[in-house]
């Protein structure tokens, strides 16, 4: 189901100050998708999931899920959470600790007063579905954090809603468990017919999963795009720093070819990606870390060639992570580690013009 | 060095354990013995007249009205005020601080009393204003009653309740019940179903200690259950013990052996209990601000509902035993009764040798028996926080066991000790017999001021350089002092108002306040009562002060605790 959310404003008041969680924000969110609010925390992104929900309500603006008018503040509509047909998965599981797996997964059908023979069936394939076979009779809280994060996803699904919400699900789990729950998240996902819309602050995780990404800043929307869009063909200065680690340079355009744009930079001139951006103007160069490709001593390439000197040289197992100088510029690179470089040394580069991306905002 | 503390926690054991073992011995022996001299002369004879008496399923029904409905009552309150302080926007939150704490302080036998004085029937001040009010002449409330006992045993023991709910309330992770509502249920649905049921172990707690502390309870039973003839436990082992020509310790200890094994049955379940409740503890929030229920229109009406309980728990009784001190007579407040006013009560009193006395030795008790309590609770917290072997574990058990003593069973159980040797009715019986029924209040705060004494800041003033002592010295005696304070605050004043245990083992020469208050309240000199519960209460909120500033002195100077 699709969800809009048309001029949405929230406000909160503490300690003398107006802090703005939600600033007029206009989105829709298409159904069927995976669909991701990522920002710093206290963007507003988790303001407008709960609004969504029906947890929070807005000062001004209307949100519907499908068809219906869920809150409008112009209209007095309020439709309160339970009777909204979502799933949730909140940061803290919530798994009740007073009942079992069975009990807490059945509990929104129980609400909607189906059958116990209704119940017993579809908790049961709901908990195979999370690969939860055979836990239906456990004390909940008996169970490991990821399994616990699984009976929520199971509850949440169970009634089989249009659309499930996350609540940052994975922050709860150490580093590698997190990464598995987040591969596994995926397939359960794209596996079922349902809008997702996902709350993080992490960009990895809102990269690996999502198939659009809203970054979010100060209860305003910035960016909607693919994870690769948002990655590769920011259009803001903020989004680009905030999705991946980037070397931000300033430069200035001095040319338009036909599949290319020309800049005057610290680096020296460079062949970017096509921009529309007319001769003359500031703009600021992004290169990402892994981008700048070290050719090693004798390779020439045309086009695009960095010198500098390699200032910090730290190994991190996949990669040496060096801080290049390159005139009053100090640039972060990735170097592959089996080269054999060391402090001080001089240094060449060769950086895609696909990969020098131009943003002006 | 773990010689010593071995030596250390056997001693505490003996300690410990000949405090709370003895009373329970001696009433185990007293119980089948044929009275204070004969003892040792095995019979059977108390348990048959103690349990063939007639008299008694009267005393143990209404026993069992009372101290169920005085435990729901104040587990209610309890709940009621902890949900509008945690979670809702009612203003004035400063006063639950206020409600759960200040009671403490005002003696549970000057509770009952200021009652009695408002709404007993012939001359209470609120029957006397209803009789002023056109529609209301025929309108009186007798609180000489079982409702009257429930009502005001239940307000004593809302603090405690309290202390226990509102924690439970404040750790509750409000997702648990924002789940159930996207789940599909109503408000009231995820009231019944998830809030109610997540926190019924801490519910249950409060509910049991209620039980037990009103099973003990003597003040509400004596000053208001006796006068309207509502017997109940209680009060019905004191009248074996203190009336008639031949008072039947025996007979008095068979009765207490069923209700000390009640009282130590219930404060075992209320243990698993709080354990069982930390178990509840799932992932907690991370830093998301709590949903806060809107009051909206509700907001000042349940404003004054709070505000109402608290004049009637604090301003009330400490207002109406001051009246009751200055006018002669008991009298509606009045132009008249103004002009009457005199200091004539206080002077009785200040000049009355007994009650000089009573006010003497409850000082001395309050100061030096906290003092006392708190070293040996120290040392026992220490053993059971840091040493943890078997041995400090047993000694855990023992120092938890005084945690369910009715103070009049155990009084009894003392007594049949006490005469065997010269500590009879003298004050060292009375210091004695409170550190062993109160210890684990002192324990208790000095054990969480443990706990936060990591070993890691020892270690690393250690590695730092300082030695043993200055250890001890720099940091550790630094962060007990907040848990050294409260836990002899806690001390002094129990000591200052103790009653249940008093009127057993006082004796001519040993009086103690509470006591003397009680032979006020039996004589009906209300004027002298009020004095003296006046100064008493002063006398607490005194000590109160003053080990809060010894103990801000000796605070560290980053604060912090």
């Amino acid at each position: 189901m699709e969800i809009r959310i048309s001029k949405v404003s929230k406000h909160y008041f503490s300690e003398g100050k107006t802090i703005k969680a939600l600033d007029d924000v206009d989105l829709t969110i298409p159904a069927n998708q995976i669909f991701t609010l990522l920002g710093p925390s206290g963007c507003g992104k988790t303001t407008l999931l709960r609004s969504i929900v029906g947890l929070e309500t807005p000062d001004r603006g209307e949100i519907s899920i499908g068809d219906e008018v869920v809150w409008s503040g112009q209209r007095h509509v309020f439709v309160p959470p339970e009777r909204r047909g979502l799933g949730m998965v909140f940061q803290t599981y919530a798994i009740w600790p007073h009942m079992n797996v069975f009990d807490n997964v059945a509990y929104p059908l129980q609400t909607r007063k189906m059958s116990r023979e209704v119940i017993r069936r579809k908790v049961e394939k709901t908990l195979q579905f999370v690969h939860l076979a055979g836990f239906a009779m456990r004390p909940a809280t008996k169970l490991s954090g990821g399994q616990q994060q699984r009976v929520a996803l199971a509850r949440a699904l169970v009634a089989e809603p249009k659309v499930i919400l996350f609540d940052e699900p994975l922050s709860n789990l150490d580093a590698k468990l997190r990464e598995e729950t987040r591969k596994e998240l995926r397939t359960f996902l794209t596996g079922l017919n349902i809008t997702a819309v996902y709350v993080t602050h992490d960009r990895i995780e809102a990269l690996a999963l999502s198939d659009s990404i809203a970054v979010m800043r100060e209860g305003r929307i910035i960016e909607i795009g693919s994870p690769k869009k948002i990655y590769f063909d920011a259009d803001h200065r903020f989004v680009a720093d905030f999705i991946g680690r980037a070397n931000l340079i300033k430069a200035r355009v001095t040319a338009q070819d036909k599949e290319t744009t020309l800049v005057d930079s610290a680096l020296g001139r460079l062949t970017c990606q096509k921009r529309d951006i007319a001769p003359g103007s500031e703009v600021t160069l992004c290169i990402r870390p892994e981008f700048f490709q070290f050719l090693p001593e004798g390779e020439q390439t045309s086009t695009n060639i960095v010198h500098g000197r390699i200032e910090s040289l730290v190994f991190v197992g996949e990669a040496y992570e060096a801080e290049i100088r390159v005139k009053e510029e100090r640039l972060i690179s990735k170097i592959d580690p089996d080269a054999s470089l060391s402090e001080g040394d001089p240094i060449t580069f060769h950086v895609a013009p696909e990969h020098c991306l131009l943003i002006t905002q | 060095m773990f010689k010593t503390r071995s030596v250390l926690t056997y001693s505490l054991i003996l300690v410990v354990g000949f405090l709370t073992i003895c009373p329970v011995a001696m009433l185990f022996f007293g119980s089948f013995s044929k009275g204070l001299g004969a003892f040792g002369v095995f019979t059977l004879d108390k348990y048959v007249r103690a349990y063939t008496d007639p008299a008694l399923a009267r005393i143990i029904v209404n026993t069992a009205i009372f101290v169920f409905g005085s435990a729901s009552v104040a587990t209610f309150l309890a709940l009621f005020l902890a949900y509008l302080n945690n979670r809702t926007d009612i203003p004035g939150k400063f006063m639950f601080k206020v409600i759960s704490i200040i009671p403490m302080m005002i003696p549970h036998v000057l509770f009952s009393v200021s009652w009695v004085l408002l709404l007993n029937p012939t001359n209470g001040l609120l029957n006397l204003i209803f009789k002023q009010i056109p529609l209301l002449q025929d309108f009186s409330l007798n609180i000489y009653s079982l409702w009257g006992m429930i009502l005001v045993e239940g307000l004593l023991d809302l603090p405690i309740a309290y202390l226990i709910i509102a924690p439970a309330m404040a750790s509750f992770d409000v997702a648990l019940e924002e789940s159930s509502r996207v789940s599909g249920a109503s408000t009231w649905r995820t009231l019944f179903r998830v809030t109610l049921p997540v926190l019924r172990p801490a519910i249950l707690a409060a509910f049991i200690l209620g039980i037990v502390r009103s099973l003990a309870s003597f003040a509400v039973p004596s000053v208001i259950g006796m006068p309207g003839r509502v017997q109940v436990l209680a009060t019905h082992i004191y009248q074996m013990i203190s009336t008639g020509f031949a008072p039947d310790y025996g007979k008095a200890a068979a009765v207490g052996m069923s209700v000390l094994a009640t009282s130590v049955t219930l404060i075992f379940l209320y243990r698993y209990l709080t354990s069982e409740s930390e178990k509840f503890v799932t992932i907690s929030s991370r830093g998301y601000r709590p949903t806060v229920v809107e009051l909206k229109k509700a907001r000042y009406p349940l404003f004054a509902v709070v505000a109402l309980l608290s004049v009637i728990l604090i301003v009330l009784p400490v207002l109406v035993l001051f009246y009751t001190s200055l006018v002669p007579y008991s009298m509606v407040p009045s132009a008249r009764a103004f002009s009457m006013i005199s200091w004539k009560h206080w002077a009785d009193v200040l000049s009355d040798p007994v009650s000089l006395l009573s006010l003497k030795n409850s000082v001395f008790l309050g100061v030096v028996g906290a003092s006392l309590g708190v070293s040996l609770s120290l040392l026992v917290a220490y053993v059971i926080v840091k040493v943890r072997t078997k041995a400090a574990g047993i000694l855990d058990s023992l120092s938890f066991l005084s945690f369910s003593f009715p103070g009049i069973v155990i009084g009894v159980g003392f007594m049949w000790f006490f005469v065997r040797t010269p500590l009879y009715a003298t004050i060292w019986a009375l210091l004695i017999g409170y550190i062993a029924t109160y210890l684990p209040y002192g324990i208790r705060p000095l054990a969480s001021a443990f706990v936060q004494v990591h070993s890691h800041l020892e270690e690393s003033s250690q590695v730092c350089g300082a030695g043993t002592f200055t250890t001890l010295r720099r940091i550790v005696i630094p962060l007990l002092v907040p848990g050294l304070v409260s836990g002899w605050i806690l001390m002094a004043t129990m000591f200052v108002r103790e009653l249940t245990l008093s009127v057993v083992l006082s004796r001519p020469g040993t009086e103690v306040l509470a006591v003397q208050i009680l032979r006020f309240a039996e004589d009906g000199l209300w004027g002298r009562l009020s004095a003296l519960g006046i100064i008493m209460i002063f006398i607490s909120t005194t000590l109160v002060i003053l080990a809060t500033l010894v103990g801000a002195r000796f605070k560290p100077v980053e604060g912090g605790g």
